[in-house]
């Protein structure tokens, strides 16, 4: 059967200049089928509309659904204002004093692209969409494209608009393309594919950072909730240090109580030999997983502590998805409180995008870096170092293993997690395709904490549809009723996150038995000396 | 110095110095962030499984090694073949890979024909032993090189037009490009076609421009391939078409730039003075006033006061 291109999307790159109501319309009957018992629409839960008031209030003529939620300026004075300040920003993102972290990728990305439109079936959210034309990853590097060439890039205007084609920068262009940048996860499957090495997701990273770092323009969860939060009180969560240490005080007694030996988690060690530094998320939403981690390093008689200074316990960086500057920030933070403790590494927990964000990305941010490492490769070392017994039986049940972005395609970091599955989960399975060409979670570049208006319907049916189509493909060989618990095994936190969210929104659990968690609760559920497993199904 | 070797020289220099002015901005643009992308093949003992050294612990103390054999067996297929729209656009895959590899004989072709006529200025005989099997190899080079690239070329001027993804995001330069190419495969194949001299003809070209000599008289075929061939030299650099070198620093320098900053490194030195310069960006939550720079920057938080917001 062919490829069915759906009708509503954009016909050209010229229509997002041209007023009208909405750009783009998703009809669920035109998103590829999932299967069984997922595979009837009337069954599925809907897709909410917008408000009348949300598009009174905000620009909401892109599609059906808003994430960034940018209001409406309230004169076309002001809109004009913020196509010159916007005009401003493009020159900006193009000069090495504003954007030396990204120039030369960028410059390539952008006059290199041959435009063949080989990278296109490789974007999960394209392709689940039903081939929706705005969707298409090329669509908005194509505008950002235009826009260079015609107004940034030196040479023969004409030459330029012969080379590139033509587009028309007004207000109507520049609200919906700061909408659209948070259509994409980032998560650079369409870059791999590239024959030239264009990248949509750099291209789509730094329009973000565009309108963030010239206009102020960020969606509210990652920035005044995030970075400034951060910051500001701590954690992205809201935890100060008083409410956090109360709640890892809390996680150590309930493992106590259910391993049967003492966890403690050790504050401010000075000298320690590692510091520990997670997604404070997981305190609130995942205590067990912190715990495993105390419980793990523990029994491997590693010296190491966590750290209560502003946000010295949370290791997220939201700037990573839309601001260099805020990135900046958050990583010196932490590299100022490592190097405070002198401790002498600092291990990042089961989080993608903060190992991305503080083991490379922010590698060059400063001089006199203190080392980084995953925990998932010090855990690898811990379980085959034979200090910790294990009983790889207490894990007899189906797990696959889901590959985050930003620490398998992004890293590098592939097998540890694979060594640790193959030997202690006797029925661990692929997904297909895995390692470095998996599919995001569909909550890549912040997209798993954010959820205001419709945006987690959208993401549900469209971004995440590609993950839960392979959580269900990897477990066909088995039982799919409720009776046969499932794990989905996801090392990072954003993609527990948006796999919680998608398999309560189909009703996985409850239809087909489809649990998820991280891996070090895997590991700890089979250590031999602990009373209790960790995993408990009626809890999760 | 006929005419002829005039507009040659000219044209070389212009795609000489635009081609190095294109390679000197991008290498003089500032170290960026680390941007590399998995795969990366320079990863011994990893790259099969896309791994990289962050999979060891401590993996600062241990050896980064790189094995460059590795690069190149990911990018003579890559160059050769197309192999990454093999993998992923297996519909485009021949008409662009006819394109290009035409592209590619005709470029050994060129070499060949010019060394040849080197050899021949020398005052070697062509017409005996090893050297005439090479003048004889010349136009089937020229022959199969052309009908490929034409080949490939009016099935990719076709898709420009009728495929769904292309034909949304085509420039009329996409058409002139291939137009232009097709013109030069065209009269390649025709001039070596139609030319029972050919081998000679070309031959004698080149040795009248490398020496600066007479150059013999050719058909009105030749004359149109040697004008579509300079005009493309001219017109190659100012195009799309340059990521046939800037491949290099798309894979090199960004997807597989891997090289971590360590403590007394060689990159450190690049990343004070990125971090010395002044930012402009104008969102409040900077706190950029022209003259602080990335580091004076980052000691702050974002947090702006209502008051600021509102101005």
């Amino acid at each position: 059967m062919g490829v069915v291109y759906c009708s509503c999307g954009p016909a050209n790159v010229k229509e997002m200049s041209e007023p009208s109501e909405q750009l783009a319309h998703v009809e669920l009957k035109d998103l590829p089928p999932l299967p069984p018992p997922y595979d009837n629409i009337e069954e599925l839960p809907g897709f909410k509309k917008l408000k009348d008031e949300t598009r009174e209030e905000y620009e909401a003529s892109l599609d059906d659904t808003l994430a960034a939620s940018l209001k409406k300026p309230k004169s076309e004075e002001e809109e004009k204002e913020m196509v010159e300040r916007f005009l401003s920003g493009l020159h900006k993102l193009f000069t090495k004093e504003n954007n030396w972290t990204f120039l030369q990728p960028l410059l390539l990305s952008m006059e290199h692209c041959a435009k063949c439109q080989t990278c296109v079936e490789d974007c999960p959210i394209y392709e689940e969409s039903g081939h929706n034309e705005l969707y298409r990853p090329t669509y908005r590097s194509e505008i950002l494209r235009r826009l260079y060439f015609k107004y940034v890039k030196n040479g023969n205007k004409w030459f330029n608009t012969f080379q590139q084609g033509g587009i028309e920068l007004n207000w109507t262009l520049i609200s919906r393309l700061f909408e659209l940048s948070y259509r994409c996860t980032l998560c650079r499957r369409c870059a791999q594919s590239c024959p030239i090495g264009v990248d949509n997701g750099l291209i789509t990273h730094e329009l973000r950072k565009l309108f963030s770092q010239e206009l102020g323009w960020s969606p509210e969860e990652l920035h005044g909730k995030g970075t400034i939060q951060q910051m500001e009180v701590g954690s992205s969560t809201g935890m100060n240090k008083m409410v956090v240490m109360d709640n890892i005080e809390f996680i150590d007694d309930d493992m106590t109580d259910r391993v049967g030996f003492d966890v403690k988690t050790p504050w401010d060690v000075e000298g320690a030999d590692v510091l520990l530094l997670e997604n404070a998320g997981e305190f609130l939403a995942w205590p067990e997983n912190h715990g495993c981690s105390s419980i793990l390093l523990d029994a491997a008689g590693i010296s190491w502590t966590m750290s209560s200074e502003l946000a010295g316990y949370d290791g997220v960086n939201y700037g990573l998805f839309y601001d260099d500057v805020q990135l900046a920030r958050v990583a010196t933070r932490h590299f100022e409180i490592a190097k405070k403790l002198g401790v002498k590494k600092i291990v990042m927990g089961e989080c993608g995008h903060e190992t991305k964000a503080l083991g490379v990305i922010a590698d060059r941010v400063g001089i006199g870096n203190i080392p980084r490492e995953s925990i998932l490769t010090l855990m690898r070392d811990i379980v085959f170092s034979g200090k910790i017994k294990f009983n790889p039986e207490k894990n007899d049940f189906p797990v696959t293993l889901h590959d985050p972005c930003n620490i398998v395609r992004n890293l590098g970091i592939v097998q540890p997690q694979r060594d640790i599955l193959n030997y202690l989960a006797p029925r661990f399975r692929e997904m297909t395709p895995h390692g470095v060409r998996n599919y995001c979670c569909g909550g890549g570049s912040g997209f798993a904490i954010m959820s205001k208006n419709n945006f987690l319907d959208w993401r549900n049916h469209i971004s995440s549809r590609r993950k839960f189509r392979q959580i269900l493909e990897a477990f066909q060989d088995e039982d799919m009723s409720p009776e046969t618990k499932k794990y989905v095994c996801a090392p990072c936190s954003n993609c527990k996150g948006s796999i919680r969210d998608m398999l309560d929104f189909y009703g996985a659990k409850e239809k087909s038995g489809i649990y998820y968690g991280g891996l070090v609760e895997l590991i700890v559920n089979a250590m031999e000396d602990a009373r209790e497993p960790i995993l408990d199904w009626d809890m999760m | 110095m006929s005419i002829l070797h005039g507009l040659v020289i000219l044209s070389l220099v212009i795609f000489i110095a635009a081609i190095v002015a294109r390679a000197v901005r991008i290498m003089r643009t500032p170290i960026h962030l680390r941007w590399e992308l998995y795969p990366v093949p320079h990863e011994k003992g990893r790259a099969a499984h896309g791994g990289s050294m962050l999979e060891e612990t401590d993996w600062w103390t241990k050896s980064k090694d790189k094995d460059h054999l590795g690069e190149l067996g990911v990018m003579i297929p890559e160059i050769l073949l197309l192999k990454g729209v093999w993998e992923h656009n297996r519909k485009l895959w021949f008409s662009s890979w006819g394109m290009h590899f035409g592209l590619y004989l005709l470029i050994g072709h060129l070499a060949l024909v010019t060394l040849l006529g080197i050899l021949g200025v020398a005052g070697l005989d062509l017409s005996t032993g090893f050297l005439s099997i090479l003048v004889s190899l010349l136009k089937a080079l020229a022959i199969v090189g052309g009908a490929l690239g034409l080949l490939g070329s009016v099935i990719l001027f076709v898709m420009r037009l009728s495929d769904n993804g292309m034909k949304r995001f085509a420039s009329p330069s996409h058409f002139v490009n291939l137009i232009h190419l097709g013109a030069i495969y065209l009269t390649t194949l025709l001039w070596a076609l139609l030319d029972p001299q050919y081998a000679l003809h070309s031959v004698g070209l080149l040795a009248g421009l490398v020496s600066f000599g007479e150059i013999p008289a050719l058909p009105v075929v030749g004359y149109v391939n040697i004008a579509v061939v300079l005009l493309f030299f001219v017109y190659l650099p100012f195009t799309h078409m340059t990521h046939f070198f800037t491949k290099y620093f798309t894979y090199h320098e960004v997807r597989w730039e891997d090289e971590p900053n360590m403590p007394g490194g060689p990159l450190e030195g690049k990343i004070a003075a990125a971090v010395s310069q002044p930012v402009t960006w104008a969102a409040p939550h900077i706190g950029a006033d022209g003259k602080k720079n990335w580091v004076d920057l980052v000691s702050g938080t974002g947090k702006v006061d209502d008051e600021k917001k509102e101005a």
